[in-house]
């Protein structure tokens, strides 16, 4: 299964890759777009040129060296914790879901939710800073209620990606999803 | 009982509130402007000091100004987040009856579940 672009909420291009590891085990993999060149250097335009404004406001040179430090070390903090390069869902039928989010700077993580508390996958629409998005979220059960929700975990918050997408995601879950079904409840 | 329709009685609080804001304006514009001295000549000791003639419209104006921009915080800060169930359902969606279904009756309004709706909307193949 290859890879196909798709589009995000806010337009920057994303790449789907679907992986069958087996019957009951799929992988898929949202790619976000990688951080561009030019906004980095217009980051680092605007904040090193209020800088130099306050030197000359000043006459104190520490402006300077401190701006440096704080471009290098938000540049860091920023790779490190913020830019998510790729989410990915990897869903085996019979044990649970398991879903990753990997960083810019190399850094993962990951978060395990078994089988018998997931009620349900779903695109859920919700109102989302001045704008009504389309995502996908895990549906918790509650354990004291059958039809009851009781957690909703939303999926690919960083890269956000559009309705065909998320079709796509929710066919390919939906089908192992199924399979739990049919198959006999062993506890 | 209820009409928006013109009354007497109606006709008459309008008039009346038509001359009382004239009045208040009036009284407003002597309180702003008459010097303080004909005032008191007049035996008017007790009011309130004149700056309030200009600081009272400027407060009213500023608070109408922070009024939006709070209408539209107190919106933002009561949007359910994504990871809420209030998105997905409430109080009045859990605790609603099942009603027998009829034939050849239409359907009773209830609250379908996320999970039916998606099936529907997103798993047929065309």
């Amino acid at each position: 299964m290859g890879e196909r672009r798709y589009r995000s909420a806010s337009g920057a291009p994303v790449a789907l890759r679907r992986r069958q590891h087996s019957a009951s085990c799929r992988e898929l993999s949202v790619r976000c777009p990688r951080l561009q060149l030019r906004s980095l250097s217009a980051v680092t335009s605007a904040v090193w040129l209020a800088a130099y404004g306050l030197f000359v406001l000043s006459e104190n040179s520490m402006v300077l060296s401190a701006a440096i430090f704080i471009t290098l070390f938000g540049l860091i903090i920023y790779l490190h914790f913020v830019k998510v390069d790729q989410e990915s869902l990897l869903v085996i039928g019979s044990l649970g879901i398991q879903v990753t989010s990997s960083y810019a700077s190399g850094r993962e993580s990951t978060t395990f939710i078994e089988m018998g508390q997931v009620k349900d996958v779903v695109i859920n629409e919700a109102i989302h800073m001045q704008k009504v998005i389309y995502y996908l979220c895990i549906l918790l059960q509650d354990p004291g209620d059958p039809q009851g929700v009781s957690e909703v975990v939303p999926l690919f918050q960083s890269s956000k990606p559009r309705l065909d997408c998320l079709i796509e995601v929710y066919k390919s879950c939906q089908e192992i999803l199924e399979q739990r079904k049919t198959a006999p409840q062993s506890s | 009982e209820n009409s928006p329709a013109p009354l007497p009685e109606r006709a008459i609080y309008g008039f009346a509130l038509f001359l009382g804001s004239w009045f208040g304006f009036i009284l407003y514009l002597i309180w702003a402007y008459v010097p303080e001295t004909w005032l008191f000549s007049l035996g008017l000791t007790y009011w309130p000091q004149k700056y309030w003639a200009v600081a009272l419209p400027a407060y009213l104006l500023v608070a109408i100004g922070i009024g939006y921009i709070l209408l539209f915080g107190i919106n933002m800060m009561s949007t359910a987040p994504l990871n809420s169930t209030h998105t997905i359902t409430d109080n009045y969606a859990k605790k609603q009856q099942q009603k027998k279904f009829q034939e050849e009756a239409i359907p009773a309004l209830r609250d379908i579940p996320i999970s039916e709706v998606n099936r529907m909307f997103f798993l047929p193949e065309k």
